[in-house]
């Protein structure tokens, strides 16, 4: 009985590689546009004037105080009404992007506050612009803090991800509820689909632990 | 080189420099020494801006400090500043925390900014240290990289906030030998210290200062054989009974 299920579903696997793609697409879509606009967003919040850091706090908390897939579900179905037509495929990734950033944000400003101030001080009075100052002084310091927790934290939005399947996408999860509708085992299905997101984040968790290790050996600056 | 008239400072309540008035002039050595907490590091970090003044003028290298018409980060590429914790960049070797000013401020072609820095490091007797991470050297060591980093930007002024009171003492006149052959070349130089060798060797002018005031200020000889006030005696009393 289980073994002839699961042969259907190996023979349905063209579906669920096109639900992993769309998995591992919408992940790395939206982790590099996040984490690049996390990282803005964290140094403004770090750095720029009061007003500026109190209007990304507000939106960091926001985002954060709210589930995803409100989130989602107004990007989807308000935004349209407000007369900005996106489909289900860019309204995941602007969902999902804002996500990350917000909380890469909070972590690029931990990190940048975890540098001694003796730094920045020893910057400034060599005349390096802010600019200057960051890219050279500072984010390389913070980033020992903040890369160990970055990748934990892209793991968590891999696994967020799933929550675009509600707009529509067919994603791994989104696989998942097709597949239990012709094969009405859903313990087997969705223990599939929990293997495929394993295999995506089972080789980040690594990569974060290993980063972890290295924190120490390093002298404050950490390379891949 | 440096002016200050009439400045003052608060932290919140406390007011920590007292209508400070005081001229340092071109290829002076000025020490400047006084009990903790008597305002003497503040008064050096107003010169570079790294603390605000809201009373007086400080005028330095005929800038200044504190007008919004001021480009400090231009007039701090003039100012090199020394700190007592060193503040190297750990993630940088000695030769690189040496050339990241020049080539990024000045604009020195990488190649050129390297030479320089290989010299200034030989100078301040660490020809070997100029891969060394910071992590890697004594605090002597760090200190005199420090140095040569300011030395690097070429300034006119160099100030030094208690370079040797994080030091062990036997790394302590590695540290002085660096800023006396630095004061015999003719640098502008402000110092904080406690270190009387120093500046009776090379000081023009000790300043003394307790409570965010200017007490007293004389040649060291003045200073030293024949303080003015209840108060500097007190203090040399203090510092020099070993």
């Amino acid at each position: 009985m289980i073994w002839e299920q699961l042969q259907d579903l190996i023979r349905s696997y063209p579906l669920a590689l096109r639900g992993l793609g769309m998995t591992v697409m919408l992940s790395l879509i939206s982790l590099v546009l996040g984490t690049l606009l996390g990282f803005g967003l964290g140094v403004l919040r770090a750095t720029g004037n009061r007003f500026i850091s109190a209007a990304i706090g507000t939106w960091v908390d926001l985002i954060r105080g709210t589930p995803f897939l409100v989130q989602i579900f107004l990007i989807f179905f308000i935004l349209p009404e407000l007369g900005v037509e996106l489909d289900a495929f860019t309204a995941g990734i602007i969902g999902l992007t804002n996500l990350a950033a917000c909380f890469i944000c909070e972590i690029v400003v931990a990190g940048i506050r975890a540098v001694p101030k003796g730094q920045i001080e020893a910057a400034l009075a060599s005349g390096l612009s802010l600019w200057q100052r960051m890219r050279q002084v500072v984010l390389p310091q913070a980033m020992r803090v903040v890369l160990p927790p970055l990748v934990g934290q892209y793991v968590l939005l891999i696994k967020d991800s799933s929550v675009v399947s509600a707009i529509g996408l067919t994603d791994l999860t989104r696989v998942g509820w097709l597949a239990v509708q012709r094969v009405p085992n859903g313990l087997l299905v969705f223990a599939i689909v929990g293997v495929g997101y394993f295999l995506v984040c089972y080789p980040l968790i690594l990569l974060a632990r290993r980063l972890e290790r290295r924190m120490s050996a390093a002298h404050g600056e950490v390379k891949l | 080189m440096i002016e200050f008239r009439g400045v003052n400072k608060w932290f919140g309540p406390l007011h920590v420099l007292k209508d400070i008035t005081l001229s340092v002039e071109p290829r002076e050595v000025v020490v400047v020494c006084g009990p903790s907490g008597s305002g003497k590091s503040t008064l050096i970090r107003c010169i570079n801006g790294l603390e605000a003044t809201q009373d007086g003028d400080l005028v330095v290298d005929d800038k200044r400090v504190g007008d919004p018409a001021t480009n400090m980060t231009l007039l701090r590429t003039e100012i090199g500043f020394v700190f007592q914790q060193f503040n190297l960049y750990p993630h940088k070797t000695a030769l690189e925390n040496v050339t990241l000013a020049p080539t990024h401020v000045r604009k020195t072609p990488r190649a050129e900014a390297e030479k320089a820095g290989r010299e200034l490091l030989a100078k301040v007797g660490l020809a070997d240290k100029f891969n060394a991470y910071p992590s890697e050297l004594s605090g002597g060591q760090q200190q005199r990289v420090a140095i040569a980093r300011c030395l690097g930007m070429r300034p006119k002024i160099m100030l030094f906030d208690e370079p040797t009171s994080a030091l062990d003492p036997e790394m302590i006149s590695e540290v002085l030998d660096v800023m006396i052959a630095v004061a015999e070349e003719g640098m502008t130089m402000m110092v904080v210290t406690h270190e009387m060798g120093f500046a009776r060797r090379v000081a023009q002018r000790v300043v003394f200062m307790d409570q965010g005031a200017i007490v007293e200020s004389g040649t060291p000889e003045e200073f030293f054989s024949a303080p003015r006030t209840d108060r500097s005696r007190a203090f040399l009393s203090k510092i020099l009974r070993h």
